[in-house]
């Protein structure tokens, strides 16, 4: 089976000099759910970036990404973006438009859809993200969870084979943690997820990978990657306690 | 100095509404041309940035506490016409959202507030900026050129409401112009304050730099010194000069006053009585020449006082990751 | 939560008033503000009018007087200096009565559209005037981020009053200045951040 993204020897810099990405490797096949753990600053979200070829800054990148086969370069980034559907960390950077029903049609309308259709897709996303009937609001008026649900509905409506979320559920209550967690679950893509919510890794996603310092230190099986406590502790992580209950060693 | 409705007649309205449209156009235009893709949110941005910033209390003595108006600021960050554009928008906010400023005032709140003292503080700006070098030459720089456009929009603003009828020339001149070269001399102090702590912390950010090799700009400031200049001819020259006085003095001495029926130039606001006016208005305008000295005076200081040491260009500051 | 006076929240509220659609309103709106700033204090038929019409349209939104109310006292330091300065003027009684008069009317008109319509609506009817896309979008950016920034610098100066001991006010600027010379960079940073998630989505 070929990848849904191929990520090969791949190295990124900052402007400072400092590495971010030593030689990344990474294979994920079509439906797998993969978490992407790691200490702060290790990496993820530059990672995260070179999916949708926001980075580097100058294509293509030094390594190789290929999403579905093909590799990415600045000719066909707007196949890569309409493939790739990418939620960010801060949902106030992606909810840029006065209105929810905006907000949520603007990817449809960049693919160049007609407005029926755009209409069309924009209800279903925010049915598929709970928000039924919120077109209307306000998007400075939403509290954070409702924020992150329109982010979310917003990139299903550019219904992406890839979905890719950077750090999904910080910042969102207990209750808002749940609900996001069933909405994921729901989502038929292949869908890669760098979070510090150990209990979602374990919870959705069945394979794991762990980035320290630019580098992909394990890649294995979630759940016995995650009971390996001196592993865990290594890597700025813990062993979390959803699998301290469930599995008494 | 946001002018509600009412406060200037439709004439006035009128002709400033028609010069802002123009040099908003202008920098609409100018911005599509310079600014790459990846700087367009940051002029809703700075826009955003500007409106909280303008709601820092800076505390002065008392109870009062100085605010940011910025103009000249983001001239000096983003350049000129991005300014024009960023206080465009914030005076377009500021109207609808929050009543600051009447809706048929408009043009004349966007021609003191976004054109004159953005592009002239701009001005200023860089003239001052080819004698005086390094980041301490800059910092000076702005705080005088801030100051100065603080004082030149008041001007303009008086101009306007003198020229509607509301207050007299005579009155509105002095009582704005002082008060404003008050007020200009917080937003001179804070303008430079925040430069040189973005100039610090994330020089990179700053996309209008005063190295050389960077555009001249000189077309684009000849295009709003026209604009400048018209708004000038139109609200202040009528009362900068002294003969159309004279003129209606000898109308009435002659009996055909009554026979004007369309003024040569529109005519200063209702004649006045009281003795010693017209010494305030000269009085100012001295006074207005010495406070520019002194103003630059305490730039220098102010330069020296926070920049400690000759620290070279801005570009010797590293960015940070 | 930002302060309240930002919040604006009236006008997501419900109302005879509300429900107009907006073009309606910013055009009989506009209208009115013309008129009133053109037409001499004589015809007091027009202001008597206008000034019905208002009191009309208050009670149909059910915006709280009181609310309305301080939006004039906006007003109160210009109309003020006014008053003073043509007090002694020979024709100086019909000059502020007429400024006083037109200002607080046309205020009123603002703030009672500004109250009943949504933002986002105000901005759709500009799009469709001939409004250049650049302003509208930067329009659009200001209102969408003025609240997150404001509550930003609020989180800054408050951290910082945290740890301010000194009552120097020489320090209090600098500490001040340097709050309003992060809130540009944070600005500028999430700028950059709001133009990659508009590539994610295909932006051109």
């Amino acid at each position: 089976m070929s990848a849904a993204v191929e990520i090969t020897n791949l190295k990124y810099r900052y402007h400072d000099g400092t590495e971010a990405l030593r030689g990344v490797s990474l294979r994920i096949l079509p439906g797998e759910c993969v978490a992407l753990l790691g200490p702060n600053g290790s990496g993820k979200s530059t990672l995260l970036l070179h999916l949708n070829g926001i980075l580097p800054e100058k294509l293509p990148a030094n390594g190789m990404v290929k999403i579905l086969g093909a590799p990415i370069t600045s000719e066909n980034l707007e196949t890569i973006r309409r493939q790739v559907g990418l939620v960010f960390q801060d949902p106030d950077d992606q909810l840029f438009c006065p209105t929810v029903q905006e907000d949520v049609a603007f990817g449809p309308q960049q693919l160049g859809l007609a407005e029926a259709e755009v209409a069309m897709r924009v209800d279903k996303s925010l049915a598929q993200a709970g928000l039924a009937g919120f077109g209307g609001r306000s998007t400075h008026h939403l509290s954070h969870g409702e924020k992150r649900r329109v982010c979310l509905a917003g990139v299903l409506a550019c219904e992406p084979a890839i979905l890719i979320l950077d750090e999904p559920t910080s910042d969102l209550d207990p209750r808002g943690r749940r609900e996001f967690k069933v909405l994921l679950r729901q989502i038929p893509a292949t869908k890669l997820i760098a979070t510090h919510d150990l209990e979602l890794a374990v919870e959705l996603c069945a394979r794991t990978v762990v980035l320290d310092r630019g580098e992909i230190v394990a890649d294995g099986a979630t759940k016995e990657l995650l009971n390996d406590e001196a592993l865990m502790l290594a890597h700025g992580l813990e062993r979390p306690h959803i699998l301290r209950h469930t599995h008494p060693h | 100095m946001h002018i509600p409705d009412g406060f200037i007649d439709g004439k006035t309205a009128a002709a400033a509404a028609v010069i802002s449209t123009i040099g908003v156009g202008l920098a609409l235009r100018q911005v599509k041309r310079e600014l790459p893709p990846r700087r367009v949110p940051l002029l809703g941005l700075s826009a955003a940035f500007l409106f909280a910033a303008q709601m820092v209390n800076f505390p002065v003595a008392g109870g009062t506490s100085g605010h940011l108006v910025g103009g000249t600021l983001v001239a000096a960050l983003l350049g000129p016409s991005a300014a024009v554009v960023v206080v465009t928008t914030v005076l377009i906010v500021q109207c609808f959202l929050f009543q600051d400023g009447g809706v048929m005032a408009l043009g004349a709140n966007v021609f003191n507030m976004a054109i004159v003292n953005s592009v002239i503080g701009y001005a200023i700006y860089r003239m001052l900026c080819h004698w005086l070098s390094g980041i301490r030459g800059q910092v000076t720089a702005l705080a005088f050129a801030a100051w100065c456009a603080t004082v030149l929009a008041a001007i303009s603003c008086a101009g306007q409401l003198a020229w509607s009828g509301t207050i007299p020339w005579s009155v509105a001149f002095p009582a704005m112009t002082t008060v404003h070269m008050f007020i200009g001399v917080g937003e001179g102090l804070i303008s430079a304050m925040v430069f040189l702590a973005v100039s610090r912390a994330r020089p990179d950010l700053i996309t209008e730099t005063t190295q050389t090799g960077q555009p001249q700009r000189l077309g684009e400031l000849m295009r709003y010194g026209l604009l400048v200049t018209l708004g000038i001819a139109i609200f202040i020259a009528p009362f900068a000069c002294s003969w159309p006085d004279g003129l209606d003095s000898v109308a009435e001495k002659f009996g055909f006053s009554h026979k004007l029926a369309v003024p040569l130039l529109p005519a200063p606001a209702p004649d006045y009585q009281v003795p010693g006016i017209h010494w305030a208005i000269g009085a100012t305008a001295l006074a207005g020449a010495a406070g520019s000295l002194i103003v630059f005076g305490l730039a220098l200081l102010l330069g020296r006082w926070l920049v400690p040491r000759q620290s070279g260009s801005a570009s010797d500051h590293l960015p940070n990751p | 939560m930002s302060a309240n006076w930002l919040s604006h929240h009236h006008s997501h509220a419900d109302s005879p008033i509300h429900r107009l659609p907006a073009a309606l309103k910013l055009g009989v709106a506009l209208m009115i503000i013309v008129v009133t700033v053109l037409a001499p204090i004589r015809w007091n038929a027009w202001f008597i009018g206008v000034a019905s019409l208002l009191v009309l349209a208050m009670l149909l939104s059910r915006l709280s007087p009181i609310f309305l109310l301080k939006r004039l006292l906006v007003l109160s330091p210009f109309v003020l200096g006014v008053v003073v300065v043509n007090a002694f003027q020979p024709a100086g009684r019909a000059n502020w009565l007429a400024v006083a008069v037109k200002s607080v009317l046309c205020l009123l008109v603002v703030t009672l559209v500004s109250n009943t319509t949504p933002f986002s609506r105000i901005l759709r009817v500009l799009k469709s005037t001939r409004v250049p896309a650049l302003l509208i979008t930067t329009i659009a950016l200001m209102h969408r981020y003025l609240f997150v920034l404001v509550d930003e610098s609020e989180r800054m100066r408050r951290a910082r009053a945290s740890r301010t001991f000194t009552r120097g006010r020489r320090f209090h600027w600098r500490t001040l200045a340097t709050v309003v010379g992060q809130l540009f960079i944070r600005a500028s940073e999430r700028a950059e951040r709001i133009y990659d998630a508009m590539c994610a989505r295909g932006w051109k």
